[in-house]
């Protein structure tokens, strides 16, 4: 009774603390409908890229420079990353508000023009001459009306994409021109200065898990991911790519000169540092390298391979602009008089000096700094034996079927020749998964009789419920105004996209038939219960959920009664504690995932630093889990639960704020009355505090469980996209591949209506014998 | 406090666990502000220092003075604050009447609400540009708010009900004896001692539109309306990731979300006794 002045001050204080949240709400509203108006009569014509920050400056400059002298104009420049460029652009064509115009390179423009979202642009642009340019630098594909006449889909300002080598002057006089060259130079420079059985730095470092990143390799014996037929026919496993993988191989094993588990990140870290000799990398980190400092990097051209004397060649692609199908007569002309200003020579040239970049037209490359840059001159050489890359959508499943062997053989778990083979093989199978046609048109009137048949029986089944409706309405219109606004506002925002996908589930949507799909009826959901990967997939989605949510809940309930008592520091303790959830996922995902590392990662050196070696290195841990360090990212089970670890830390903090709440609702006086009754703490928690904190967590944890177990980020971000081998995915991740690299929208349709049916009977099922939403005092 | 007084090896126990999760807690975030701080953008390095070798807040004055970081933080904030106060509001009238009115409907409404999360995120890309495009919500914050408040709500309704739940209806019962409406029974009696329930709805809303952003990319298509997530993807390329802006533009999000939680934590503590019911 002492403190109850005190509670009648806090009660006015909130009521205050409300009257101020309207009124500035309402202020707030006002000020953003006013702010989201601009006034402007410019035409504007939106432009997505995927450019590097250098080349954004110059862009905006070209940009300013073509408003200045077309004032009718406004260029609205986004950049996009290159996977979210893609996936987007193709969502905002089909529903007819994406961009003008996209840039970036030429590989995507197979699958683009394949589903009808970009134009022809040799009628806009009667201006060009396609003499102008480097050959094969204009991507030309057969017109869909008539396939004799060449569709015009990109324009490109520039050449390159291509790998070379990079090396630092301060450890290596002159480049290799040989592998035996290269493989003696990285033995030379692979150094375990104090002898403590780990390298401190290497000879030569690459993004040695992504395969685009062997194809050098690959053609420097001579082998290419299509087979000379002239269609895109794979051919993986040829003597040829087996030789390769087996050079790719000695450098890791028998030579040791390239770290193991050598990613994008690591390879550039470890150059930048000095702690790596050579670097094999595009030309869009060159100029990185060469403002580094501490490092003297220098671009050379790639070896000649000392086993077949063919020069080791990477894949070469142009970028340039494309024109979005759904652009209007007049915005496309528009865009093409940008598209001519930005390719033009004088543009190109600007690139070429201030960004080392190749220009694409012909003119250009008699240009005298072709031949006294350095970097340029290098370029140039790699350029000409480089081997353009193919836009057919095929080299996609080419990728994808290459990615998990390609890991697999560095980890060491299968041969060259069983990796070659098993590339080959799915390379075929998903080449056909993703061109599948299906003639089979079901009657749609069928679909929309068994739908209404399905909302009558709802209906009869409901009737009771139905008809007393009326007259609950009539008694209490109270609860169903309180609950309205918000029921409006969620499924305003749901009902469309799941009746869309529900739709898209029973469709034929994919790449062959994105714009005109048909209802075909079950055949994705045999499908998706077909394939054997599913239940796979679908157990371990359950381990990941399960255990996640236990960590969440099991530590966020601990931390929320430890500082719950009486004790110092609880505001200190409590923003240290909501830290995880604060920064943002997208970053610490990734710290996790350099913490895992082999090398580096905070985990192994810990694991081996006392007085965790105690346990470490004691005989039983070694027998159980091997010896540190361990290889965390490169196999399935410690990757699978390095995953765990980091999504169990981004999700405690979540849960403890919740529990604290909950426990804040509990009276003292039940635990009194407990202790009175002789309980002891641990009962105290069973009895009182547990049932109390129930209705509280319930909510909490059935949502984190479907949340989890929808959860993509995570599982992508520190698997890199399911590395190694494709072994580390859960459902959604899986849903996210089928989509987004075979553009298989209807299976991707099915298998989430599965998932959301399995999540609805196991809420349904757990829902009802918990009681969750029945009262406890009620 | 007498009765209150625990052992000091409860005490001792309870900082131990509270310490090792604090370290726990903060050391990721700690290789966060390490690589926003180290120079030559680089995401790994070979040494585990917190404070790297010629450390510099440059990345962090880059951000302020040369990215329209502040920009993108006002956008952001409005947006957030927006939703909070909807989300909010709308929760705590929801949860109540689910909560306490036995309507027709009413498992059948906790369900729906329920299964609307149940949905992979990765195929509403497709229906919703098609829905932002037919509702002209292109580039608007009206948008952009309606997406977050739906998301949000859900675990907020579900939140809000669950806390009344714990309220004893006599409470609300004594106050209509003692002459309030439903409604002031509701905001004078039962709101300020669900004041937990707020908080937490209000953080969650808070953190579903400050780190949303799939849905932002694909309504916002101007550089000036960006909100911060969308605004710090800028930084990250998948190759050519501006390490030392990416990590520093992070650490700068994640300050107002503390703040908010310090501002908010405050009214973690409920006065609940079942002394209330007895008056």
């Amino acid at each position: 009774m002492a403190n109850a002045p005190f509670k009648l001050s806090r009660a006015g204080r909130r009521s205050r603390f409300f009257v101020h949240a309207k009124c500035s709400l309402l202020l707030a509203m006002l000020g953003s409908l006013s702010g989201c108006q601009q006034q402007d009569d410019r035409k504007v014509l939106t432009l997505w890229h995927q450019m590097v920050p250098a080349e954004r400056v110059i862009l905006n400059e070209r940009i300013a420079k073509f408003e200045d002298e077309n004032p009718q104009y406004r260029i609205r420049a986004l950049y996009k990353e290159t996977e979210e460029l893609r996936s987007g652009f193709q969502a905002a064509a089909l529903a007819g508000i994406g961009p003008e115009l996209i840039y970036g390179p030429s590989d995507v423009l197979g699958a683009f023009h394949t589903m009808g979202i970009v134009q022809d642009m040799s009628v806009l642009a009667p201006a060009l001459d396609p003499a102008d340019f480097v050959d094969d630098s204009l991507t030309y594909l057969p017109s869909h009306d008539n396939p004799k006449q060449l569709a015009l889909l990109q324009i490109p300002d520039r050449l390159g994409n291509h790998l070379a080598l990079v090396y630092n002057r301060n450890l290596i006089a002159s480049p290799p021109t040989t592998t035996d060259e290269l493989i003696e130079l990285g033995v030379k420079n692979t150094l375990d200065e104090n002898k403590d059985g780990r390298n401190e730095s290497y000879g030569l470092v690459w993004n040695f898990v992504e395969p685009f990143f062997a194809i050098p390799f690959l053609t420097g014996y001579g082998a290419w991911v299509f087979d000379d037929s002239g269609d895109p026919v794979p051919a993986l496993d040829t003597p040829e790519c087996v030789a390769a993988y087996e050079l790719i191989l000695s450098l890791q094993d028998k030579y040791g000169i390239v770290p193991r588990n050598c990613d994008y990140e690591t390879a550039d870290s470890l150059f930048k540092s000095g702690k790596a000799a050579m670097i094999i990398n595009g030309d869009w980190s060159w100029a990185d390298y060469l403002n580094t400092e501490g490092i003297d990097a220098v671009v050379a051209p790639l070896p000649i391979v000392s086993a077949t004397g063919l020069p080791m060649a990477p894949m070469v692609s142009p970028k340039g602009y494309s024109l979005n199908a759904y652009a209007t007569p007049e915005s496309a002309a528009a865009a093409m008089k940008f598209v001519t200003f930005a390719t033009s020579e004088s543009a190109q040239r600007e690139l070429m000096q201030k960004l080392k970049i190749l220009p694409s037209r012909k003119a250009l490359h008699d240009d005298p700094l072709l031949t006294t840059d350095p970097t340029l001159l290098a370029s140039k050489q790699q350029f000409a034996n480089g081997r353009m890359m193919p836009v057919d959508t095929e080299l996609r499943a080419v990728w994808d079927a290459m990615r998990p062997h390609y890991q697999a053989l560095l980890g060491g778990s299968v041969s060259p020749q069983e990796a070659a083979q098993s590339m080959q093989k799915d390379a075929l199978r998903a080449i056909q998964l993703m061109n599948r046609k299906t003639d089979k048109e079901t009657a749609v009137w069928a679909w929309q009789l068994a739908g209404i048949l399905i909302c009558g029986a709802l209906v009869v089944w409901q009737r009771k419920s139905l008809l007393d409706f009326l007259p609950d309405f009539r008694r209490q219109p109270f609860a169903y105004l309180l609950i309205a606004p918000a029921l409006a506002t969620i499924f305003l925002t749901i009902v469309f996209p799941f009746f869309y996908n529900l739709m898209l589930s029973l469709s034929d949507m994919s790449l062959t038939n994105f714009q005109d799909w048909k209802i075909i009826g079950l055949a994705n959901y045999l499908e998706v219960f077909s394939e054997a990967k599913f239940f796979t997939i679908l157990f371990k989605t359950l381990i990941w959920t399960v255990v996640n949510v236990f960590f969440h809940v099991a530590i966020g309930v601990m931390l929320a009664i430890a500082i719950n008592g009486p004790i110092r520091g609880k505001a200190i303790y409590r923003i240290f504690l909501i830290i995880p959830w604060a920064v943002p996922a997208y970053i610490t995902a990734l710290t996790w995932r350099s913490m895992f590392h082999y090398d580096y990662g905070a985990i192994n050196l810990l694991a081996s630093s006392w007085p965790i070696n105690l346990v470490t290195t004691n005989s039983w841990f070694v027998e159980f889990f091997g010896s540190p360090p361990f290889n965390w990212l490169g196999e399935p089970g410690p990757a699978f639960a390095a995953c765990i670890v980091a999504n169990v830390w981004l999700g405690y903090p979540f849960m403890m704020v919740i529990a604290l709440g909950g426990l804040q609702g509990i009276p003292h006086e039940l635990y009194e009355a407990a202790r009175i009754d002789g309980a002891n703490r641990l009962q105290q928690f069973r009895n009182v505090t547990l049932p109390l904190l129930k209705p509280v967590l319930a909510p909490a944890i059935t949502l984190g469980a479907i949340w989890t177990f929808n959860n993509l980020n995570v599982v992508w971000l520190v698997s890199n996209g399911g590395e190694p081998s494709d072994q580390t995915h859960i459902l959604v991740s899986y849903v996210y591949k089928a989509v987004f690299n075979l553009y298989r929208y209807g299976y991707g349709a099915a298998l989430s209506m599965v998932i959301f049916a399995m999540l609805l009977v196991t809420s349904l099922v757990s829902l009802h014998r918990s009681k969750a939403t029945e009262n406890v005092y009620g | 406090m007498d009765k209150l007084a625990e052992s000091r090896w409860i005490t001792l126990l309870r900082h131990t666990v509270l310490l090792l999760f604090a370290a726990i807690s903060i050391y990721p975030v700690l290789t966060v502000v390490t690589i926003s701080l180290r120079p030559g953008n680089q995401l790994q390095s070979t040494d585990l220092s917190i404070i790297p070798e010629n450390w510099s807040f440059a990345s962090y004055s880059q951000l302020i003075y040369e990215e329209p970081f502040l920009r993108w933080l006002g956008n952001s904030l409005l947006v957030s604050l927006l939703v909070t106060l909807t989300g909010v509001a709308m929760a705590a009238i929801g949860g109540y009447a689910l909560s306490r009115f036995k309507f027709i409907g009413r498992q059948t409404t906790m369900l729906a609400i329920l299964t609307t999360q149940m949905f992979p995120a990765t195929m509403l890309l497709l229906p919703l540009y098609i829905l932002i495009a037919k509702l002209h919500l292109v580039n608007t914050f009206f948008g952009l708010m309606i997406f977050y408040v739906s998301t949000a709500l859900p675990f907020c309704i579900w939140q809000m009900k669950g806390f009344y739940d714990t309220i004893p209806t006599s409470l609300e019962e004594a106050a209509r004896i003692d002459g309030c409406s439903q409604m002031s029974a509701f905001t004078r009696v039962i709101l300020p001692l669900a004041a937990p329930g707020l908080v937490i709805t209000a953080l969650f809303s808070f953190m579903t539109a400050w780190s949303e952003y799939i849905v932002a990319a694909q309504v916002l298509q101007e550089s000036d309306l960006f909100t911060l997530p969308l605004g710090i993807k800028n930084f990250q390329a998948s190759m050519s990731t501006q390490w030392g802006l990416y990590a520093a533009a992070s650490i700068l999000v994640s300050l107002p979300v503390v703040i908010v939680f310090l501002v908010l934590s405050k009214y973690l503590v409920s006065g609940m006794t079942l002394g209330a019911v007895k008056e």
